[in-house]
């Protein structure tokens, strides 16, 4: 399976089991994840935080009838991020972060957040988001990890061209444009 | 190499150079301009159409990249992911400054300097200005008032093309405008709220910038990308490589020599002029000289006085031009980082389209009408309102389907923003001189800069955000989030004096027509003249001070005065 078709199929897999659903199913399914996320080639994030960031990636930005955060790439995008540009100490505040983030879950009941119930994962991840402006641990890697989905998905090719439809050239400025929000 | 010889030498192609060059050829000199950098191909370095998504850090910069070749040029924000190869590499261009004064030197060195990157803001100045320093005791009185500029600054705005609103302000006089572009819905209310609140002191009007509204002269009305500092394939914006130097190449009497670092001048005390200037190929380090009749330094005010340091003779053991004693002296920039951003509680169901290179100015009110108990001088506001779109989900609350619905379909509400530029004091104890320890990458001694902010700066920057917010408050902002940042000077990028101009030969290194007191044939025309720096961007009045120079220089050799 091609690179683009695994994370295509990724992003597929991922809009449907935050239905609640059973512990075991949710385990099989944080297996099944580790091994397609297995031909990815990340170079910073194990199959373990491959995971982890893919599942709150698209929990962050969900695809709709748009593409979710998964299918533009973002957890490669993040893992871009980590290898290449974020200093060491930034790098290892996020991965101890994402180690938080999984005890808590397990604090929860669950071996790690991918296999928490959908409602739990809600309740974790709001929790965080209040978090999110903390100096270490679980809040200072969600919040971290959020500012990266927002940035890396609407900075994506496809979101570019398909929900902010970037131009270059206009014909002249309006400053006074009746707008309603689509939303 | 056998010595070149032209009638004319430009050192330097940005801003102020190629006004030299573009006045020079067509007086009828035979002029060659005298590059460090490289050349430039706007088809291919001009990259203001590739989207973050094209580039492999989205904009976000490599950042390890220029921490470790540019550790002072990325502290500008202009220098990121597209835009960073227009700015220097600060290891092969070192300076140094003591410990406790940081300047950060924000340089590019390329065919068109930093005019391809400026900020493209241009105001004229009053005589509020020009007499300051002879009105307060700072540095010395500026050599002309207003209207022996007016002119040349008419002269260059019509072929510059600037939009601009007319608002007769002293203070900011009105100069050669095309139609503006309209305020957006919250600026323009925004204006019609504080000209009622403020008695018409505090006047939100649209940014001066060389930005065309208008075809004009060969190039295109600008389409509104919103990514000038990136350059601009329809030249849109003023520069040297859109602009002056191809008017000066129309002429057929120039010759542009990229890779051409200028060591020095050649001084011939015999004759009391300079014969023309050293010169070290920037990729085989091999050394010549150009010889002229006349030569302009156009480098930038530390590069141009880095040249004349250098050039020291018998005669002039400190440099040329150093016989006052205050070459070097007297560095200025602006002081900025302070201001405050709040959310407009109105014209939520308005939006822009297209993206305006810039948007809106509030011109001093400062020490105009009335004194201000704590500082001397002024500073003005730049600023816009704008609805952050999605970008504002890296910080608000929230995930999830509605999350991502809010930041694709709405844009938020309105953010004002203002920030202000201020002045800061002439002083001799701000200065550059060389290094005796450091060299550049071609063996040109360094410079070694002191220069810190005045109390009265720092002051200035209080009271800025003072009024920023006050007038946040009378718009009826809420989330009013006030700034203040300590930076170093330099981060303007408004760098000037060093060679300033005088009446008085004994305390200035330039006469009222920029010629260099101890060798009249040698002229400089960047922000290394400057007396005094107002409060407004400089660039527009180096051009006009260039073309009004050249005009002088140009009648000199006519009558054989030179």
């Amino acid at each position: 399976m091609r690179r683009r078709e695994v994370v295509q199929f990724l992003g597929a897999a991922l809009a449907l089991p935050f239905i609640p659903r059973g512990a075991q199913a949710a385990i099989k399914l944080g297996e099944e994840l580790h091994l397609r996320l297995g031909d990815v080639p990340f170079r910073t994030l194990n199959r373990d935080q491959q995971a982890l960031v893919t599942n709150i990636a698209e929990m962050i930005i969900p695809e709709t009838d748009t593409p979710g955060a998964t299918s533009v790439k973002v957890p490669e995008f993040i893992d871009l991020i980590l290898t290449e540009r974020a200093r060491d100490d930034e790098r290892d505040a996020f991965l101890a972060g994402l180690r938080d983030i999984d005890m808590r879950a397990s604090a929860m009941g669950s071996p790690r957040f991918i296999t928490l119930p959908a409602a739990k994962k809600v309740e974790l991840l709001t929790a965080l988001d209040a978090a999110r402006e903390d100096k270490a641990g679980a809040g200072l890697a969600f919040g971290r990890l959020k500012a990266l989905t927002v940035y890396g998905f609407f900075t994506s090719s496809r979101v570019e061209q398909e929900i902010l439809k970037m131009q270059m050239f206009f014909n002249g400025y309006q400053g006074n444009v009746p707008f309603t929000p689509a939303v | 190499m056998p010595p070149m010889t032209y009638d004319a030498i430009v050192v330097g192609s940005g801003i102020s150079g190629g006004w030299a060059a573009k006045e020079l050829t067509e007086k009828g000199l035979r002029t060659i301009v005298l590059e460090a950098g490289r050349p430039i191909d706007p088809a291919v370095d001009y990259v203001e159409h590739v989207p973050p998504s094209e580039k492999r850090y989205r904009g976000m910069g490599n950042r390890k990249q220029v921490e470790r070749y540019q550790p002072i040029q990325r502290h500008t924000g202009a220098c990121d992911e597209w835009s960073s190869k227009f700015f220097v590499n600060d290891l092969d261009n070192p300076y140094s400054f003591p410990d406790d004064k940081p300047f950060y030197w924000i340089r590019g060195r390329q065919v068109g300097g930093r005019s391809i990157m400026w900020g493209r803001c241009v105001y004229r100045w009053s005589d509020l200005d020009f007499t300051a320093n002879a009105r307060e005791g700072y540095g010395v009185d500026w050599p002309l008032r207003y209207n022996d500029l007016a002119p040349w600054w008419s002269y260059v705005e019509k072929f510059v093309g600037i939009q601009g609103r007319r608002e007769n302000l002293p203070q900011v006089p009105d100069g050669e405008f095309q139609a503006p572009w309209p305020l957006n819905a919250a600026e323009q209310k925004s204006r019609d709220i504080l000209l009622t609140k403020f008695g018409g002191e505090r006047v939100i009007t649209n940014a001066r910038l060389a930005v065309l509204t208008e075809d004009h002269l060969g190039r295109q009305k600008c389409h509104l990308c919103g990514h000038c500092a990136r350059g601009c394939i329809t030249l849109s914006y003023f520069s040297s490589i859109n602009s002056t130097l191809p008017a000066a190449r129309k002429t057929g009497r120039l010759t542009l020599r990229p890779f051409s670092v200028v060591h020095s001048v050649i001084y011939d005390p015999a004759k009391k002029r300079a014969t023309g200037v050293r010169v070290i190929d920037a990729n085989t380090k091999e050394m010549f000289d150009v010889n002229a009749k006349v030569i302009f330094l156009n480098a930038s005010a530390m590069e141009s006085t880095r040249i004349l340091l250098n050039s020291g003779t018998s005669e002039f053991p400190d440099g040329l031009g150093s016989s006052s004693g205050e070459l070097g002296h007297n560095l200025m920039d602006h002081i900025m980082d302070g201001g405050a951003v709040g959310t407009l509680p109105f014209a939520t169901d308005r939006r822009e389209i297209g993206n305006r290179p810039d948007a809106i100015y509030v011109p001093r009110f400062r020490n105009v009408k009335t004194k201000h108990p704590d500082f001397l001088r002024g500073y003005g506001f730049e600023g816009r309102a704008y609805r952050p779109g999605w970008e504002r989900g890296t910080e608000m609350p929230g995930f999830g389907a509605s999350f991502k619905k809010s930041l694709s379909g709405d844009l938020g509400p309105w953010e004002m923003e203002f920030g202000g530029f201020g002045e800061m004091l002439p002083r001799h104890e701000n200065h550059v001189e060389l290094d005796p320890h450091l060299v550049d990458a071609w063996g040109i001694p360094a410079l070694r800069v002191s220069c810190v902010y005045s109390d009265n700066e720092k002051k200035m920057q209080e009271d800025m955000v003072v009024s920023a917010t006050e007038m946040l408050e009378a718009l009826g902002a809420t989330n009013i989030r006030p700034f203040k940042q300590d930076n170093p000077p330099g981060l303007v990028i408004h760098e000037t004096g060093t060679a300033r101009m005088g009446r008085d030969p004994k305390t200035s290194v330039l006469n009222s027509h920029n010629q260099v007191w101890d060798a009249p044939n040698v002229f400089v025309t960047d922000g290394a003249c400057m007396p005094s720096t107002a409060n407004q961007n400089p660039s527009i009045t180096y051009m006009a001070l260039t073309a009004r120079a050249v005009d002088y220089a140009h009648r000199l050799l006519s009558r054989r005065e030179l």
